[in-house]
């Protein structure tokens, strides 16, 4: 379908697209829109210019121009009628559409670092967002943004985790806590009312990092603090802010901000993430047109506060490797957290070291804006990351914290790719190692110990596990792990070959790569689940590219047990592998029970 | 020689001109403030020294202050040029009364030298930006014929009113206020109306950075 407009043929799609950018409109938008002199000021802002000389694309203004001309042919009155003359151009064509995708989504992070160099005020970032937004509304976006956002609308969160399972890893948790601290009464509190603090989180952490909920955790317990987590509305990430779909913010925040009503907390401390940070404490109550009737704070400041008031000891000597900081643009440049992470390194850290350029000039972990879900635009994303590769190097430093899931993995990835040979931490991780816990009185018998020692080493005795990958590095990197940790292992490298060993050899957990050649994973998934025999082996998939989790998702059969999404390391494989084995056993054992 | 009343002629034509722009601004004014503003409701963050109030000031301030930005402090030649260009703005424009109305101001020595000094570097700076303009790869590929156009017209404009200032009564004085005149009509349809917006961007990013603790910016040591 297409409509004519002054003589020329527009796409549906382009005509719904403009119309939502009409709607989208303000005071602050114009006047960035109108605002630039074409200085090219902001050009050597940018990293993605820095990584990529001579290449105009990639300037801030170019990429601002995108708009900007059709805001002139559509708005403006100058280019109107002189569109020529003023560089004025709009949008006729679904492919005009996916040419400002591939700007909007695949050319710039929203690091807003362009921003704070413009002279005149013009905040590329905040329209750019708006772009997004509107190629959003008419289906023009990443596959891994669409993936993303469709988990965020369904379920709830970013990561499309279940609620069980994000019930099941607190309860998990802090059982490890409880180990740890030999302390039955360090609990997780589920949904308690009118606890001062209401605790939300990444849904990465429930995914893929489940250390930092327990070091949260534990944190809490030390300090004394009457604390609870919800078991809905926990997810205070949100995807809005990078697709640029403010209805989407809106009812994500909104989810949040009701649930700590509903449980009367008096105080919402939102863990490390920046852009949880940003769209939960700053951008949320304007996307949900909603005023927040409780205090909201970032974990980094509730950890420094006990520190201060003396809730919690910590001990610098615990932490003594050389660290640096990373400023999430999000937290910082957005937000203004900039001096409270760097107190509280100080704290806990012995040898703390800046980055240069540092809080709001820092460089983006070029994971930003989403990023890390558009596998398209990685080999862009990691040639831009050469900037922080050599900000991080120059440090000298052997650990690099941040206060951002994200970021996290920006870095890590920035890391791995120039091999800088660095560890990726944040501040609640440090903090809990810096945690001086009181010793306790009672003595546990030496065998004890020594069982728990022995009974995690070999947590995979007895159990058989198919991996199921066409990459012969996966596979022997996968079973040797396994293999250590006791695992009997069997291999296959097509999905002809794994539905067969499986049927035959009933294993306990497959790991099933979904991006094979011939059969891929979503087949191999199917059949698995459709076949009597090996409906109820646990799966979990691996995969480099989270968009191809449509792959499974499109089946219309139980979900699988768990999702890595590559590059996986030992600790993520074997924390994982654990976890669903842990959960079918007890699944078993419930429905013994209950038979 | 031009006949007085002919000079005369090219001088209130300049005038008028400027009253053209002055409603044409008001439209353009009227336009963009059609625009609601965005509302922001999230409680402060950031630093508890900073307000909404402080950022927009500081953002406003922020041309005044080369330090402040990154790409101001790496470039202080571009800062100075942009400096003297503005100064010759200003001037010509302070020109096109003081020739009419206030003669003997310009003619006093101290007065004339500095019109001479500032319009001079600024149309010397005018050539360098066409130039960038033409040369610099990133300026060329987002530079409109409105962009082109407007530095060509001020470079010419900055060297007439340079000669202007010492020919009373001369050919390039009467070109000066017919090309004052000229400009000033095309000013408000061109990038170079910037300066009408240039409040309310800075202002707006201002406030919000303010509200969030990021203006004014805070830097570490500096290093490299
Ligand atoms: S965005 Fe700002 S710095 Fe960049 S070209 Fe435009 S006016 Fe100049
Ligand atoms: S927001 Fe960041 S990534 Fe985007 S153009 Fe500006 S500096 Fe570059």
């Amino acid at each position: 379908m297409s409509v004519q407009t002054n003589g020329k043929q527009r796409s549906h799609k382009a005509e719904m697209a403009l119309k939502r950018m009409k709607s989208k409109l303000n005071r602050q938008v114009v006047g960035s829109l109108v605002g630039c002199v074409h200085c090219g000021m902001c050009t050597d802002s940018c990293h993605y210019v820095q990584t990529n000389p001579g290449d105009v694309t990639y300037a801030p203004a170019w990429k601002a121009d995108r708009l900007r001309k059709i805001f002139k042919r559509e708005i403006d009155w100058t280019g109107r009628v002189f569109p020529w003359w003023v560089g004025a151009k709009s949008v006729f064509s679904d492919e005009d559409l996916e040419e400002l995708k591939d700007i909007a989504f695949g050319k710039c992070t929203n690091c807003r670092r362009c921003t704070i160099n413009c002279p005149m005020g013009v905040d590329f970032a905040t329209f750019n967002r708006m772009l997004r937004g509107m190629l959003v509304s008419v289906g023009v976006m990443p596959e891994g943004v669409a993936v993303v956002s469709k988990d965020q609308w369904e379920i709830g969160n970013q990561m499309g985790v279940l609620k069980e399972d994000y019930l099941d890893t607190l309860e998990w948790m802090a059982d490890e806590m409880q180990i740890e601290l030999d302390d039955e009464s360090a609990q997780i509190p589920i949904d308690k009312k009118n606890a001062n603090v209401v605790y939300s989180i990444n849904p990465r952490e429930v995914k893929y990092d489940p250390r930092t909920i327990s070091d949260a955790a534990k944190i809490f317990h030390m300090a004394g603090e009457d604390w609870t987590m919800p078991s809905e509305g926990w997810d205070m990430t949100n995807f809005g802010l990078f697709s640029g779909d403010d209805d989407l913010g809106g009812a994500v925040a909104g989810m949040l901000y009701d649930k700590v009503i509903e449980l009367k907390g008096k105080k919402l401390v939102i863990s490390e993430c920046g852009h949880g940070y940003r769209s939960t404490r700053c951008e949320g109550p304007n996307w949900a047109k909603k005023d927040v009737p409780f205090e909201m704070e970032s974990s980094v400041i509730t950890m420094l506060n006990y520190i201060k008031e003396g809730r919690i000891k910590v001990d610098k000597s615990r932490n003594p490797q050389p660290v640096t900081f990373h400023d999430s643009c999000n937290n910082a440049r957005s937000c203004g957290l900039f001096e409270e992470p760097r107190e509280l390194l100080q704290l806990v850290c012995e040898d703390f070291r800046e980055m240069y350029p540092n809080r709001a000039e820092n460089y983006c972990c070029t994971g930003g804006g989403g990023a890390m879900s558009m596998s398209e635009y990685a080999g862009r994303r990691l040639k831009s990351a050469k900037v922080k590769a050599d900000q991080l190097k120059a440090t000298g430093a052997e650990v690099v914290v941040t206060s951002c899931h994200n970021c996290v993995d920006g870095l890590s990835d920035c890391i791995k790719h120039y091999e800088l040979g660095m560890e990726v931490t944040q501040l609640v991780n440090l903090v809990a190692n810096a945690l001086v816990i009181p010793e306790k009185p009672v003595v546990v018998p030496v065998e004890k110990e020594a069982e728990k020692v022995v009974a995690h080493a070999e947590s995979l005795v007895n159990r058989t596990i198919l991996i199921v990958d066409d990459e012969p590095d996966i596979l022997t990197f996968f079973s040797t792990v396994l293999e250590d940790n006791g695992a009997r292992i069997l291999t296959a490298t097509d999905g002809e070959e794994a539905v067969e060993l499986a049927m035959r050899e009933q294993p306990d957990l497959i790991t099933l790569d979904i991006n094979m050649p011939g059969k891929d994973g979503g087949w191999v998934f199917s059949r698995l689940r459709e076949e009597k025999a090996t409906s109820q082996i646990p799966v979990c998939i691996i995969s480099g590219k989270p968009e191809l989790r449509r792959l499974i998702y499109e089946r219309s059969v139980p979900p699988p047990e768990g999702y890595v999404d590559k590059p996986v390391d030992e600790a993520m494989l074997m924390r994982n592998v654990r976890k669903i084995l842990d959960l079918s056993k007890r699944d078993q054992t419930h429905s013994v029970e209950s038979n | 020689m031009i006949t007085p009343e002919a000079m005369h002629l090219a001088e209130s034509m300049a005038h008028y001109a400027l009253i053209v722009m002055a409603i044409v601004y008001t439209l353009r004014l009227r336009w963009f403030l059609g625009f609601a503003a965005g509302k922001e409701r999230q409680a402060p963050t950031g630093a508890e020294d900073t307000t909404p109030k402080k950022g927009s000031m500081y953002s406003l301030m922020n041309i005044a202050m080369p330090w402040a930005m990154e790409s101001t402090r790496k470039k202080p030649f571009f800062y100075m040029q942009f400096v003297l260009f503005h100064l010759g703005v200003v001037s010509g424009i302070t020109l096109s009364f003081t020739i009419p109305f206030a003669p003997e101001f310009t003619a006093s020595p101290v007065v004339h030298l500095l019109f001479k000094i500032f319009l001079g570097a600024a149309c010397l700076v005018g050539f360098m930006r066409i130039i960038r303009r033409m040369t610099d790869k990133y300026v060329r590929a987002i530079s409109t014929p409105d962009d082109h156009f407007a530095v060509w017209l001020l470079t010419v404009w900055f060297g007439l009113a340079f000669f202007a200032t010492d020919m009373a009564g001369g050919w390039m004085q009467y070109i000066y206020f017919w090309m004052t005149m000229f400009f000033l009509l095309y000013v408000p349809f061109s990038k170079i109306s910037h300066y009408l917006y240039y409040p309310f961007t800075r202002w707006y990013i201002g406030k919000t950075m303010g509200r969030r603790g990021v203006y004014p910016i805070r830097r570490g040591r500096v290093a490299g």
